[in-house]
This record gives C-alpha cells, structure tokens and sequence, in this order.
C-alpha cells in the first residue's frame, strides 16, 4: 500500500528545541535499580532545568512518554512535575507508544507549541526495567482478590481457594518478557525472522554493533555528550557520570564468541541486540518567539514527522522502512539531500534490514509505491554517535536522546543541515521525522 | 451424519493397520480449511514452488499473489531467470530459493504454480511434465497444484490450441492423483486482458478456503466492468447488502455466517415454518435482518425487494440458494412434485431476480446461483432436480452478458456430496458411494460451499461471469 501523503500542517508559528538533557543510561537491575521511572525522570527534568536556568514559570506543560508505566501513578509527567514542585499549573500527560514513546512525546509537543496551545513545553521519557512492576498470575488475583480486597471471607472460603490453585503456575509471579501480545513472540524472535528473511549475516551485524560501540566510546571521550548528561546520585549514595553499557574495546572477534539467544542456530546475540536498561532524557521545546524572548538559541526544528503501522506478525521491526520515506516525503526532500541519519539500534539485524529495504527498488515499487529506492544510506551518515546498542535502550527515553544528540549536531553544522530519524517500536510502529538545524 | 472414513482415516493407528494389512478401504485425508474469516496472509510461512518457461506472460501476477499472500518461493530452473520473482521476493522479505529440475533434498510445499501460458506446441507441453514429475510428490497434503494458461478460443493456430487445451485433461488427472492426499488441482485459463483479475482468484485457489475444488478449470475474462474501490483481501464483504435465500439450515445457514464474517450486511429468507430457525441463524450475526415467505410466492420478489430497501437502500448480492428435491422416477412422478421443484429451484429464481435488477441491486453486484453436480450429470429419480439445476445455468450463462456492462458477475456453484440433512436423507449405499466417487474419497461440507459463495460475491470475483463452478471434491458425477 503507498504510503500516505497527507497531512501537510499548516503552521502558525514554529517549535524550537532549545536544549536536552538525560540521566546516563545503565543496564537494568545494576546501578539504577533503587530509582524508579518517576524519580529517573525528576533526575533529567532537574539536570535540564539548571542546565538551561529555566524560570519555573515559564514552563507550560510536560509531556512525557514511557512504556512500562507504573498502575498506581501512569501519569509519569504530572508526577514528576509534583515531585520537582514545578507550578501547579504546568499540566502534564504521558503518553506510550512503545519504544517511540519519547519522539511521540517531542512530537505531540512540538504540535502543540504549533498549534498556540503553550509556549514551553518539556517533553521526554524514561523507563526503569529494574521497577516494572511484576503481576501475580491472573487466576490468583481473580480467586484471591475477591476475599483479600473484597468483603473478606471465613477460613474454609479461603481453603477453598487455595485448593484451586496449582501451587506453583498459579501462585508465583512470571519473569516479564519483552514479548508481542497478540502473536506471543519474543521481540528477539521476531527480529530473528527478519535477519533470515532480509539476509542479514551475523557477521555484518556484529561488524555494525562494533561500530556503535567504538562510536559512543568516542563521543563520550571526546565529551560530545557533555552538553547532554547530567550525573545521577542514587538514594545510597552513589553518582553515576556516564553510560555504563557501551565497550570501547570491543571487537569482532570478542562477538564472534557470544552464542545465539533466540534461536538454536541463529545470528542475533546479547552482542548485536540492545541491552534492558535504565534512564531517562528530557527536551526542553519552546515557540521561536519565545525562545527569543527568554534569550535562548535554538538548536533545532522539526520539518516533518511520521507514525506508521505494520501488521506485528510480518516483520514485527520494519516499521521505519515506511516511516522515513513517510517523513521524507512530507519535509519535501530526498534522502540524498540529508545530512546525517540517526536510528535507533533495537537490534543490528532489524537496522540493516530497514536499510536493506531502502536501498530496493522492488521495496520501493512495490510497498512505497514510488519508481525507485528511497536510497542507500551510508553508513559514515548514520548514527554518528553510537546508536542504542552501545548506549542502552531504556524504552521511553531512547526518542528523547535521539532528538537532543541530533539537535546538537544540527547546531553544529549549521544552518541548511537536515537530518532523518527513524525508530521502530513494539506492536508494529514505525516513527519517522526530519529535523532541520535552526 | 459422520464420515465414518473420515473419522477412521484421522485416527493414526486405525490407518496404519490398514495400510499394513493392504485392504482396499480408502482413507480419505482431512482437508485443511479456512478459519472462519479471511486473513491477509493465508500462506504465511508456506512454502510455494514456481515455475514456468521465461516466456511466460503471468509470472507478474504469480509473483505478486504468492508474495502478498505471505510465501516463500521457491523457483525451479527457468523460472529463477524471472525478474519479477526476485523482485517480488525482495519487496517482501522472501528471498527466493533456486531449486534444480531434480530435487535434491526433501521437502513439503504447500503449492506448484505453473506458468504455462506461453506453452505452444505438444512439444513445449513437455516443458510441464518435467516440473510436476519431479516435484509432484513434495507437495504437501492439503497442498495445491495450479497451472495457468490461456484459452483456447483465443489460440491464433491449431497447434496452439492443441496445446492449450491439452491443459485441461493434465489438470484433471493431476487431480485424481493428488486426491488419495487431501490435495487439488486447478487451471486458470487467462483471456487476454483479464491479466489484473488474476490475483485474487489464485489467492483463494491457493488458500485453504478452497479445499474442496478439484480438477477444475476456471475461464477468466474481461467481460465484467472492473470494481472503482482497491480490491480488499479480508473482510471482502465489508458494508455489502446481499441477500440469502433457504439460510435456515444447511449450505444456507454456512453461508450467512461466512458472509456476516467477511463484514457483509444479510437479507435473510426462508419459508414460514422455519422461522424459529431462521431467527437462530439471524440473531447470531451482526446487522442481519429477515424475510419470512416462500421463495414461490408470488408476492416474494416484492417483499424482499421492499425489505432491502428498507433496511439497506438495496442490494451489491444474491444467492439463489433455496431448493428442494422431491425425488421420484419419471414415470412415478406425480404433478406436484414435478411443480414445486421446478417453482422453487428455477421459476422463483427469475421472478426474484427480475424484481431485484429494476432498481434494487446496485452496479458492481454479484448474483450467485446454486445448480448441482446432479444437474450437470443428472440421476435417477431426479429428472425434475437435475432438469431446475441445469436450468439455473442456462439462466448463469445468459443473464451474465446482459449485467456485464454494470459491473456485476453472475455465476452459479455446483455442489458435489455435501454432508448435510437434504443428503443425509439418501439411502446409505448410494450415500457411501456417492461420497467415495470423488478425487477427495470424501463429501464436503456446507463451508466448502460458503467458501465458494464468499468469493464469488466478493469485488476480487470481477474475473469470472457466466460460468459454473463445481465445489466437488473431483465427484465423478457428470464431470
């Protein structure tokens, strides 16, 4: 089915990034394992606030995104706005759209400022898969509830309960997996499938995993992410400065050694997949005029930005595929006239199929509904920094990383410099945008 | 009214032993059908072998179909020099396999598909039987051979024609071979032209909703006006009005619950006395609404067309497929039965289709009859049964041209053995053998022929008109 063209937005005015910043990102159940996804994201939003001098008041609402979100407090932007005693009146909502949920949240932010309905808005997202919360088996709640919350009941009511219940499956808690509702496979099995299905080796993907950790390394050394982290102190003391996950010395041969995790003979590792982690990152989003007006540079804009969905149980990740081209498409450009292209890295094997799918003509021609390839994307253009698989993926915060660096790097170069964003995200979501330095 | 071979058959040591001891009871194999409702990829992970000279004119439409319907290819000699697999592979994450003429290792496909539209002379028909001698046997069970070709009419010289319609007789025995394995065999003669009908009629040959057609030929042409809207592949149904006749019970009442689960909006019709019934069969699905009257009556047509336009501002279906038996030699027939069964299998039909197409059934509609095999091959005992259902192909055949110009398909279906309550009333030896005469060795079920009804009434159906369609199982009955 081509791809929709619609949705060109007339703007009153344009959205600015004007800053961002983030906690570094851990692997779960290690250094971060005592802060859960609010105080994570009080970390971020307080290390942007005194990064920028942000006058409190000035801050209109915050929009936050994140997937594992805890039932008793969903609204992760208002409770984190509460704990940072921001304003009352600076609303907050969260929003989840798997791993897109912190673009989600710059988007729906920038749309807003667009649309006159604030002028500052703070707009991120963290997840803590250390935190989530573990459920009991659905038949112990729906046996025992009743009588533990309910109007309570005798002592043979609870031994008749307990004798229904299988000691074991229906009492102990189930480890979550990172896994589709609707087809019950592992996000891991899926990309699998893609590997084999788009011939991606495992060579290639340990060769595009080495590259993302050489690349971070280097940022990190070459303090590019100075502007962009902020230390984090954990409530027993201890201050985390920088992203923990990513191996500068890693190479090929060290992941030619690790064995396969999803499949018996398959090509995807611990190596070439992102790790569960830990974090949170925070946009600071404001109208020109405003920005003006508060005497910030903007770093940034958006040109256009796409969400798209493909059916979960034919390749789950290739979301992207038909959310950049998407975006492309609404900013009025070609791959050709972009600058640097950043994505983010689930696993080596769904990003090399993505740019496999790009660089087909057939793909194009026949799901794109255009003439020829959307266009090959070199890989001295992508990714620049290191990508998800060297920094961790905490779920929500990982757009919100992607939209600060990206930012950066714009202001950098200057004006007239694009760049293209793709993310791919459970349930079969595609997130695609193009963002043009201010 | 069980198969009992069936059941047999389906239990694991029963067949051993039978085969072991090598008596000569068939055992038929249980088809693999359809869910329930259409799905976008009917052959997710299936393996499907092409092939085909490279001068083959449908490669395009094969590739595309066996791509989107969510296949693995896997391409035999020539047809690896085709463009349009690879590319088609590509597009959806399939790389496509090169297989050698002789298989080398062993494998299970779901289906061959034979481009053999550019095949010419006797001597290039040679070119078929070497693919399907080799790789007959990787076909899976439930698996499906399809050859596509061109008509004969159209051939520009005798030895084309020859050629050409020597795929008709291949198909046939293929099916009779491939029967003892639950599977089919299907042609798809291409009229020049009608090239863009191709897809959705391989789709469903492919899938399993057509378990129960064997050694079939299928014409298709460009006759009928093409659907505006893109061509849906599930939910094909989607906001269409169609009307069902005789859906108390039986094929009718099989029939209106695929077709509520394809999206469409039911008329339903019965007599009187099965109005309890009927209510059952209405009050299960969504946005069914009722007619209680008896398709002879002469106020029928009126109050049906009056509920249609009541309740769905007219009319995109039909299926004619009320119908009685009322079985008696000739000699022995009295009036009444000779009367009420041709009133009811072919008189009413007119009148109700008559009243409908002034006025009520849209452009791009579908009218579906159902004739029989009996109507086709006739038999004993029911020359006013066989005389109604071969009258409803003379009426397919001549309304089809008349409707063509406004988009709307007229065909009908002619059943084989269905297992339900008009033939369970068949005497038990003729019933045993009745089943058994067919490539399958079993009777089908009143799906098999909703199966055919739901594509049939569905826009992807624009390459079929005038023709009947036999959902048999390969019956030897007049084939």
């Amino acid at each position: 089915m081509p791809v929709s063209t619609t949705n060109k937005v007339k703007k009153a005015r344009r959205a600015v990034i004007v800053a961002g910043n983030r906690t570094p990102f851990v692997r779960s159940f290690g250094d971060l394992v005592e802060m859960d996804t609010i105080a994570l994201g009080v970390a971020a939003v307080k290390g942007l606030l005194e990064r920028t001098d942000l006058p409190r008041t000035a801050i209109d609402s915050m929009v936050w995104g994140g997937v594992i979100l805890p039932s008793t407090a969903p609204n992760l932007a208002r409770e984190i706005a509460l704990d940072l005693d921001l304003p009352a009146s600076a609303e907050g909502m969260t929003v989840t759209r798997a791993c897109a949920s912190g673009l989600q949240a710059v988007t729906l932010a920038v749309a807003a400022i667009e649309r006159g309905e604030a002028d500052v808005i703070i707009a991120g997202g963290s997840d803590s898969t250390s935190n989530a919360t573990i459920g009991l088996p659905e038949k112990f709640v729906q046996k025992v509830g009743p009588l533990a919350m309910g109007k309570g009941g005798s002592a043979r009511d609870w031994l008749g309960v307990l004798a229904q219940l299988h000691p074991i499956n229906d009492i102990v808690p189930k480890a979550p997996k990172v896994a589709e509702r609707s087809t019950g496979e592992v996000m891991g099995e899926s990309a699998e499938k893609m590997a084999a299905r788009n011939d991606i080796s495992r060579e290639l993907q340990d060769k595009f995993a080495v590259m993302s950790h050489h690349r971070a390394a280097k940022a990190i050394e070459d303090g590019v992410f100075d502007d962009e982290i902020t230390p984090i102190t954990t409530p027993s003391g201890k201050t985390i400065y920088s992203d923990s996950i990513v191996r500068g010395d890693s190479n090929e041969a060290k992941l030619a050694k690790l064995r396969p995790v999803f499949a018996k003979d398959g090509t995807l590792t611990a190596g070439n997949s992102s790790a569960l982690t830990d974090g949170a990152a925070a946009v600071l989003i404001m109208s020109e005029e405003k920005a003006k007006e508060l005497g910030y540079t903007p770093l940034a804009a958006f040109k256009s930005w796409s969400f798209v969905g493909v059916d979960p149980s034919d390749q789950l990740l290739m979301g992207p595929a038909l959310s950049m081209p998407q975006a492309l498409e609404r900013a009025g450009m070609k791959l050709e006239d972009i600058d640097f292209v950043d994505m983010h890295e689930a696993f080596a094997a769904q990003v090399l199929s993505i740019l496999k799918m790009l660089g087909s003509d057939a793909f194009a021609k026949e799901r794109l509904g255009r003439d020829e390839a959307v266009g090959d994307v070199d890989w001295d253009k992508l990714n620049l920094y290191g990508g998800s698989l060297a920094l961790g993926h905490p779920f929500g915060a990982t757009g919100a990383r992607m939209v600060t660096t990206v930012a950066h790097e714009l202001h950098r170069r200057g004006k007239g410099s694009t760049a293209l964003l793709g993310i791919c995200a459970a349930g079969g979501l595609g997130a695609g945008a193009v963002m043009e330095a201010v | 009214m069980s198969d009992f071979l069936l059941d047999l058959s389906s239990n694991k040591r029963a067949r051993a032993t039978i085969q072991r001891l090598g008596l000569p009871i068939p055992m038929p194999e249980s088809l693999r059908r359809g869910r329930g409702a259409l799905v976008e990829r009917p052959l997710h992970d299936a393996k499907v072998l092409v092939a085909g000279p490279v001068s083959g004119e449908l490669h395009g439409v094969i590739a595309g179909t066996v791509a989107r319907a969510g296949a693995e290819f896997g391409a035999i000699e020539s047809a690896q020099e085709v463009a349009a697999y690879a590319e088609a592979g590509e597009a959806y994450g399939r790389p496509v396999k090169a297989l050698p003429l002789e298989p080398t290792a062993k494998g299970r496909y779901r289906a061959l598909v034979f481009d053999a539209s550019t095949l010419d002379t006797a001597e290039e028909l040679r070119a078929l039987y070497d693919v399907v001698h080799f790789w007959i046997r990787s076909l899976d069970k439930s698996g499906r051979l399809v050859i596509l070709g061109r008509p004969v009419s159209e051939a520009t010289d005798v030895r084309q024609a020859g050629a050409r319609g020597a795929l008709e007789g291949f198909v046939r025995s293929c099916a009779k071979e491939l029967g003892r394995k639950g599977s089919n065999a299907t042609l798809i003669r291409v009229a020049k032209g009608a090239e863009d009908r191709v897809e959705p009629l391989l789709r469903f040959l492919l899938s399993p909703e057509s378990a129960y057609i064997s050694g079939q030929p299928f014409d298709l042409t460009a006759t009928v006006k093409a659907p505006s809207a893109p061509i849906p592949r599930t939910r094909v149904l989607d906001g269409k009005a169609i009307l069902l006749t005789g859906a108390a019970r039986g094929i009718g009442k099989a029939t209106a619950k695929r077709l509520a689960a394809e999206g469409a909006k039911l008329l339903l019709l019965d007599r009187p006395a099965d109005g309890e019934l009927l209510a059952e069969v209405a009050n299960g699905l969504d946005g069914a609404e009722i007619v209680l009257a008896d398709v002879t009556d002469p106020e029928a047509p009126t109050l049906i067309a009056e509920a249609a336009r009541k309740h769905f501002g007219g009319l995109d279906g039909v299926v004619h497929n009320a119908g009685v038996t009322r079985d008696k030699t000739i000699g022995k027939m009295k009036p009444a039965l000779w009367d009420m069964t041709l009133d009811i299998n072919l008189a009413a039909i007119n009148r109700i289709n008559e009243t409908l197409l002034d006025g009520v059934l849209r452009d791009e509609s579908r009218i579906v009859l159902l004739s029989s095999i009996a109507g086709i091959g006739g038999n004993v005992g029911q020359t006013n049964y066989a005389a109604s259902k071969s009258g409803v192909i003379g009426v397919t055949q001549a309304l089809a041209p008349l409707l063509a110009k406004r988009g709307i398909a007229v065909n009908a279906i002619a059943p084989g053995f269905i297992e339900t309550r008009l033939t369970a009333a068949i005497p038990v030896a003729t019933r045993e053998v009745a089943r058994r005469l067919a490539n399958l060795s079993q009777g089908g079920l009143p799906v098999d022929i909703a199966e055919m009804a739901v594509f049939l009434l569905s826009p992807g159906a624009f390459g079929l008109t005038g023709s009947v369609h036999r959902v048999c199982g390969g019956n030897l009955m007049g084939a």
